[in-house]
């Protein structure tokens, strides 16, 4: 029998940290051969507007996997990440049974009227009417009968063999949004590119499973029967959160270990198959150091333990990295992840990540992804480079060496072609390497340019101050912005606005670049008997070198560019170019001793937002990298003809 | 005929590069040249493409975030690059062919001299090259065989390779997958070779038809498995000169042109190596290849009247 952990909910207990609109109670059933949860909820909401409420929004996720008609499959076209969906295995959630205050209202169950765009067949989201209207600060108990039938592990929920992943698995209801007085239900259907949004609140949840299995769960385990027919009930409760997931596996070991904060400490631990455990250790290391760096970048880690979940390895293209509260599934265990390739810990530092973009600043994922998962690649690269190292944050092997967000910039490539801007609904992009390319790398690298542009630690407050004002609330992009700008005690509209909703990017360029000796003017001067023809020989070359400089920029962004000159003689100068609205080239002139040799556009790298590729460019050319790429490709082609040839 | 063992046919490799070092070197300046000539295409196409950014200096030293970058900005010249490489190895195929022959021709009739020897080698090229090529195109199913092989075998393991968490678990997969493709590859090599052979000892005299002498010498070839081991070691040295320099190279990267340089010739020295272990197998297939039981008699004999 599992031991029940002895800790509250919250570490240190203490008062609600969220309004706790939404609570449930929900008691599951397990049935591991037919892959299907039988359950009964009762979800106690709160009205915590200022406006009645006669109808509930209720997310059916499960159903997202129940028909090629549904908006997520239809969005999908079956795949995601790699993960294909298994046409002999549908997901679905069935409702058998929904009561107010003991009246049976199943039949009023129906579809969103009017049904949402592009999603008229799906039923992932239903609406029950109410006989009575919750008024402002009333409450309203709903009790449902459901059974989930789980499909084969795909998007991050469902099975595979005897593993079980089970997420986004009950009847959850919309988050009430919008000024007091006119709000209004935010209950998207679910569509692959968007995740979740939901109220905080507390789940008291008893889990019936098979004995042989191992248990992971949001929350902390409070109690452990034996339920009879090799069934034991596991109870676990959780405070100020706003989903609940849980695995269940005949196969699992665990592995523990303690990240140090400085109000305590909290449990992590790592379940994983056996032929996984040198994983799991990197796992575990990576989730503690992720606890620690971002509760000091951020607020606290607020909750007592971390589970982190390796799924295995014939599920984690469907089951792996995916992130919950206190809960969280990684993967990225391949022989080719070598020690020192930390895609493994970047799995788990990103998704331990998102317990604090969106597990504490919950915002909306549907309407705007950007503001958890590109902040969180952005908080992702900082606590990498803590962890491992600025230079080897993302490789460290075999003398090769690359840092993280680097690579991810570099593999990313540029940010022009895309034709959404980085606030764009999730559902609204064009598709899905769109919605990928915006979301994370677009905005992490809009992150790191500003942080460049503002002072790397003047900027780390900022976004301390942003994280501490809205944990347990639902930050928008707006407020971001605003806690920015007043964090940092400016105007940042010049950078907001372009970067984040305009589509297009940075594109830098130099656009010529020349040194000439100066010398006297030459040619014909004065008029009759007075002209006079200076040659070359009255007006020579002076040791003096005119130097012109131009730099352009043909993207709609436009930040301060710095820039450095080197010259022959070994000296340099360093300039600075302010294009905000100051059109789209300068030209800088200069005298100097000595002949330009190097221009380098942003020297320091701190413009993530354009391909650096020819930023730094060299008046002359020099042939001696080329002919060393020359001759390993004559090697290579050499190394062919011997085998084909003699 | 006495009948040769494996000591016999690798034996006759020192023998041969020794006696007809010359011919040798004369093969590989020929080699080595294109493989320059190569050298100096690629570079110049690299260097019109980034030869005023510093970012590919770095990329060649080894920075993978600039190679990341370059490959992207750079694909025009990457592509034209890999058109480079391809051209010198089709081009050396074709080349090959008349050397081989020629190398087949001075080691089977085993000349004296300078001259005689390179009157030897360019006769024997020359008169065997059509066959060569006919024989080249009589082999083209088999290695189609090989890729069907290779395709079947990797798509049968790969969700496998693509699941395994260690080192045991990739070879074991990779192994199922690449065996039966690699003595495939070897027995298909090991009969065009000796096909070579026979087409260089008997043209001649017999004049051996290219269909007929394939099929000969693919019952032969499993006849006389010796013939494989034989093969297999020529290739196992080659591998393995190959690995050993880019396990000594690792760790020294060289910078500017006469890096480049230093680079190129290092790498000469070890193909002069693998081109010595090749004609040294050669060597020993056409010792064996004189024992074969000899090829139908497609010459016409002419008979003097007179006589």
């Amino acid at each position: 029998m599992p031991k029940v952990d002895g800790s509250p909910a919250l570490r240190g207990g203490g008062p609600p940290r969220s309004p706790r609109i939404a609570n449930y109670k929900i008691d599951a059933r397990l049935d591991p051969i037919r892959h299907q949860i039988a359950a009964s909820e009762t979800l106690t909401w709160t009205n915590a507007g200022q406006s009645e409420v006669d109808t509930l929004p209720f997310h059916l996720y499960l159903n997202g996997f129940k028909n090629e008609d549904s908006l997520f499959l239809r969005s999908s076209h079956g795949a995601v990440r790699g993960a294909h969906m298994s046409e002999a295995s549908w997901g679905y959630l069935q409702i058998e049974s929904v009561r107010v205050a003991g009246a049976d209202l199943t039949g009023k169950l129906h579809p969103p009227v009017p049904p949402p765009a592009n999603a008229a067949d799906d039923q992932s989201v239903v609406e029950l009417p109410l006989a009575e209207p919750v008024p402002p600060g009333g409450t309203v108990e709903v009790t449902f009968q459901y059974m989930a039938q789980l499909p084969e592990v795909f998007a991050r929920t469902g099975y595979k063999g005897d593993f079980h992943l089970i997420g986004q698995w009950f009847p959850k209801i919309g988050v009430r949004v919008g000024p007091p007085g006119a709000e209004r239900w935010e209950c998207q259907p679910f569509h692959v590119n968007t995740e979740f949004f939901a109220d905080f609140g507390t789940y008291d949840v008893t889990l019936t499973v098979p004995n042989t299995h191992t248990v992971a769960a949001t929350g902390v385990l409070t109690n452990a029967v034996d339920a009879g027919g090799g069934m034991r009930t596991l109870t676990y409760h959780a405070e100020d959160v706003h989903d609940f997931v849980w695995m269940a596996d005949p196969y699992m070991d665990v592995m523990s270990g303690q990240a140090k904060l400085d109000d305590g400490t909290v449990e992590v631990r790592v379940y994983y198959r056996p032929e996984q455990r040198d994983f799991a250790r990197r796992h575990l290391d990576a989730a503690v150091g992720s606890i620690e760096k971002f509760s000091a970048m951020f607020v606290p880690y607020p909750w007592p333990i971390m589970s982190v979940i390796d799924p295995p390895v014939d599920a984690a293209a469907g089951a792996g990295g995916m992130e919950y509260p206190t809960l969280v599934t990684t993967s990225g265990d391949s022989v080719f992840a070598r020690p020192g390739i930390r895609l493994p810990e970047y799995v788990t530092v990103h998704e331990v990540g998102h317990n604090w973009f969106q597990g504490l600043l919950a915002s909306n994922e549907a309407e705007e992804a950007w503001l958890d998962e590109g902040v969180n690649e952005w908080a992702d690269a900082r606590v990498m480079a803590e962890l491992y190292g600025q230079r080897a944050s993302g490789i460290d092997w075999m003398g090769w060496q690359a840092e993280l967000g680097a690579l991810r910039r570099a593999a990313d490539g540029g940010t022009g072609d895309n034709p959404s801007p980085i606030a764009t609904a999730a559902y609204a992009f064009v598709d899905n390497a769109a919605y990928g390319e915006a979301t994370y790398v677009a905005t992490m690298r809009a992150l790191q340019t500003l942080e460049h542009t503002v002072g790397s630690q003047r900027f780390a407050a900022a976004m301390k101050t942003y994280a501490r004002t809205f944990a347990f609330r639902h930050p928008t992009g707006r407020d971001l912005f605003g806690t920015l700008g007043t964090a940092l005690g400016q105007d940042l509209t010049w950078f907001f606005g372009p970067v984040f909703h305009e589509v297009g990017g940075l594109e830098l360029a130099l656009r010529h670049a020349e040194c000439r000796p100066k010398h006297m003017s030459r040619g014909v001067f004065g008029d009759g008997s007075a002209r006079k023809t200076v040659t070359e020989l009255e007006a020579p070359d002076s040791v003096t070198w005119t130097c012109e400089v131009i730099v352009q920029n043909t993207g709609p962004l436009h930040v301060p560019v710095d820039l450095e000159l080197r010259f022959a003689d070994g000296s340099s100068q360093h300039l600075r170019w302010d294009d905000r609205g100051l059109g789209h080239w300068e030209r800088f002139t200069l005298e100097r001793s000595s002949r330009l040799v190097e221009v380098w556009l942003d020297p320091e790298n701190k413009i993530a937002l354009d391909n650096p590729t020819t930023h730094h460019h060299r008046l002359e050319g020099d042939g001696s990298a080329a002919l060393r790429a020359g001759a390993w490709f004559g090697s290579f082609a050499q190394t062919l003809m011997q085998i084909v040839g003699p | 005929m006495p009948r040769l063992g494996l000591g016999d046919l690798i034996g006759a490799g020192p023998r041969a590069v020794s006696r007809y070092t010359g011919t040798l070197l004369a093969v590989f300046v020929a080699q080595s040249i294109i493989a320059a000539t190569c050298m100096v295409g690629v570079a110049f196409v690299l260097a019109q493409a980034f030869a005023h950014l510093p970012m590919f200096d770095e990329a060649v030293d080894g920075d993978l975030v600039a190679l990341i970058y370059c490959v992207r900005y750079g694909k025009p010249s990457l592509v034209a690059t890999g058109g480079i490489v391809l051209s010198a190895v089709v081009l050396w195929q074709l080349a090959s062919w008349f050397l081989v022959g020629g190398l087949g021709g001075v080691l089977a009739r085993r000349p004296e001299g300078r001259g005689d020897t390179a009157r030897c080698f360019g006769a024997s090229g020359a008169t065997t090259y059509l066959a060569y090529a006919r024989l080249a195109l009589c082999s083209l199913p088999g290695w189609l065989i090989v890729l069907f092989v290779f395709g079947t075998g990797t798509s049968l393991v790969a969700p496998r390779i693509s699941r395994a968490l260690t080192v045991p678990e990739l070879l074991g997969p990779l192994a199922v997958a690449l065996l039966p493709a690699l003595l495939l590859l070897v027995l298909l090599w090991t009969v065009s070779d000796y096909a070579r052979a026979e087409l260089t000892l008997r043209h001649d005299t017999h004049d051996p038809g290219v269909i007929v002498t394939y099929l000969r010498t693919l019952a032969y070839v499993i006849r006389r498995p010796v013939t494989l081991v034989h093969s297999a070691l020529g290739w196992l040295v080659f591998a393995l000169v190959t690995a050993a320099y880019a396990y000594l190279a690792q760790g020294h990267p060289m910078y500017g042109a006469e890096g480049a340089v230093t680079l190129f010739v290092a790498r000469q020295g070890v193909a002069l190596l693998r081109m010595a272990t090749r004609v040294g197998i050669l060597a020993g297939q056409i010792e064996l290849g004189r024992t074969r039981p000899l090829p139908p008699r497609r010459v016409e004999v002419k008979v003097d009247p007179k006589t």
